[in-house]
């Protein structure tokens, strides 16, 4: 069973619950939405920077202005590059452990996995960076120094991380 | 109180715990206060060391240790606009209505006061230091304080004195400036339990030992002293590029029996280190208040100080030998305050304390000062830009282009992050039931 529980203009959370032998398993997801406007300014980008570089390459003329417009157009290129992660998911397996998957857009998936003996408690935590401050959901580790976050790509809203914090909670009681 | 009158304030400085100080002190005393009176109180300073981060403290106070390392003095490096995106974050997760910012030498706390003004807050200043007039670094600081109390909604000071300096300092009228003075925790500084016999007399010191403490001038009243008085022995707490001089004093004179050097005191051992002597002595060459004197009085021990700045505020006179800043002088207060020491008794000095300076006393009157502010008028940039037009001829311009500036990033940032997509943080609830779920009220207010 599927149901899409929350969503907004970046992130969409889905909750699958598995029936039948693996009814216990547990998966919560993170999708990425595609922003049509930053990937049509991302090949836009793109365009204007293969162009400006052709132009440079078959006329072999080395002006100021043509350096300068490659190197805007592959920092924009760069910059609105959409993300390279599709999504990313925690599935819980009680009384077995926990495995964060980060699935890309290349069709790629990564798998971290922690037995859930390992894991003390699932803490909702507040990050500082130098700009900005946000929610992030981590895991405190039995005999490790530092917190495994659940999400390491992304950083969903706190509406989105709550019910995965539950269902971890419930999982390592 | 109504719900009205309970402010979500946001206390911004450089200075702050676990670095000690008067300022970081004064910060997490009101703080605490503020939040028994019932307002939420969210503190933002920079990361020290590897603290950084969110940090709650006594009674759910939050700190926002921003990763921004500091450059000089444990201060962070003036960028003008890096602070405002975090800034603006912080405004609106919590839901500041008043932002108040404590000490001229803070580059934090000049930006996030300029960032906050741009976003229509009311924001308050308290200077914790005088400065002077002539001397180029307090030229460019007293422009500093200019460009931000050109457009502040009121300001506090810690002493009359404190309050003339920034006046003329700045500016500004003197109807917008309160004075509120600091206050000392007597319950962390309470006189020995016994009486001290006075057939010694210990004199106690403790201070940074640096050229604004006067360490110059103890290195000169000391020998003479111990001179004048075979019963006198000194002990003086504390470190500083001084120290040098205080330890060559003690070797040419071989004072080394009556003057004890204890080097650093951690904040938690200075109660131990006053209640061991009988008079306390200041030497400070400029001081806007000095929360030492208090600390010192609280524990019982008649004060011997220089008269300068806001010292003579501080302590009735009963409690305290003034004197200029020159050695003969200094050696006539001590000698006069040998003469006081019988008729002192450290309980009821410790008692006038209480009733003279509490920190819930000045919540109250900085609670005032807030609703005072919330009462002062909202306006835009257009109104607000001739004031900053005043601040003279060259720089006036210079400020006004910086405040467009300032403005325009705001708008932008607006644009690229709305205010509503940043989330709100809900308000700590202390939990005294360890049965009750602490993440209750979270979960509810987000589901």
């Amino acid at each position: 069973m599927s149901r899409g529980l929350a969503s907004n203009s970046k992130y969409s959370y889905n909750h699958l619950n598995g029936k039948g032998a693996s009814e216990a398993i547990d998966v919560h997801d993170i999708t990425v939405k595609k922003s049509r406007l930053r990937i049509f300014l991302s090949y836009f980008g793109a365009a204007v920077f293969l162009t400006a570089t052709f132009y440079l390459v078959v006329l072999k003329e080395l002006c100021i202005s043509s350096i300068w417009s490659i190197l805007v157009c592959f920092s924009l290129a760069k910059v609105l590059h959409h993300k390279p992660i599709k999504k990313e998911s925690v599935v819980i397996m009680p009384a077995f452990g926990v495995q964060l998957e980060t699935h890309y857009w290349s069709g790629r998936v990564t798998c971290r996995f922690v037995p859930i003996s390992k894991i003390l408690k699932p803490v909702l935590n507040e990050c500082v960076t130098p700009v900005t401050c946000h929610w992030s959901l981590a895991l405190i580790l039995r005999d490790e120094d530092e917190l495994m976050l659940v999400f390491q790509k992304l950083q969903p809203p706190v509406r989105m991380l709550v019910p995965v914090w539950k269902a971890l909670c419930a999982a390592s009681h | 109180m109504d719900q009205q009158r309970k402010h979500r304030i946001l206390m911004v400085s450089d200075f702050f715990y676990p670095n000690f100080g008067g300022v970081e002190s004064h910060i997490y005393y009101l703080s605490q206060c503020l939040l028994k009176l019932g307002h939420k109180v969210v503190v933002m300073t920079h990361a020290y060391g590897n603290r950084s981060g969110v940090r709650y403290v006594t009674n759910g106070l939050k700190v926002y240790y921003v990763p921004w390392r500091p450059f000089l003095m444990q201060n962070t490096l003036p960028t003008f606009y890096g602070t405002l995106p975090i800034t603006r974050t912080i405004l609106v997760r919590e839901k500041i209505s008043i932002v108040h910012g404590h000490q001229a030498f803070s580059t934090l706390c000049h930006e996030a006061l300029m960032h906050a003004r741009t976003m229509g807050y009311k924001i308050i200043f308290t200077d914790h230091s005088l400065y002077g007039f002539a001397d180029v670094g307090s030229i460019h600081m007293n422009k500093v304080l200019q460009f931000t109390l050109a457009d502040i909604s009121q300001a506090i000071c810690v002493s009359h004195t404190s309050k003339e300096n920034t006046v003329l300092r700045s500016g500004i009228t003197p109807e917008r400036v309160f004075v509120i003075p600091n206050a000392v925790d007597t319950a962390m500084f309470s006189p020995a339990p016994i009486r001290l016999s006075c057939d010694e007399i210990v004199i106690i010191v403790v201070s940074r030992l640096v050229y604004r403490k006067g360490a110059d001038l103890l290195v000169e009243v000391i020998p003479e002293v111990c001179h004048l008085f075979p019963n006198v022995r000194f002990v003086v707490g504390g470190d500083g590029p001084k120290r040098v001089r205080l330890e060559e004093m003690r070797e040419k004179y071989s004072l080394q029996d009556r003057v004890e050097m204890l080097g650093a005191v951690p904040h938690s051992q200075v109660r131990s280190v006053l209640i061991s002597g009988h008079i306390f002595l200041n030497s400070s060459l400029t001081e806007a208040f000095c929360i030492a004197i208090l600390e010192a009085a609280s524990c019982g021990l008649l004060t011997v100080s220089t008269r300068v700045g806001g010292v003579p505020e501080v302590l009735p006179d009963d409690m305290i030998v003034l004197a200029e800043p020159d050695p003969g002088d200094m050696v006539h207060a001590i000698g006069k305050a040998i003469h006081m020491l019988p008729n002192i008794n450290p309980h009821v000095m410790h008692s006038r304390m209480k009733k003279l300076y509490s920190w819930h006393d000045v919540a109250k009157r900085t609670e005032t000062v807030y609703n005072c502010a919330l009462q002062s008028t909202d306006e835009n940039l257009l109104q607000r830009l001739p004031r900053y037009l005043k601040c003279g001829t060259w720089a006036g311009k210079l400020f006004g282009l910086v405040m467009i500036v300032n403005f325009l990033l705001w708008r932008l940032l607006e644009l690229w992050q709305p205010a509503e997509s940043i989330e709100e943080v809900p308000d700590l609830v202390l939990f005294q039931n360890e049965h009750e779920e602490p993440m209750q009220d979270f979960v509810e207010a987000r589901d």
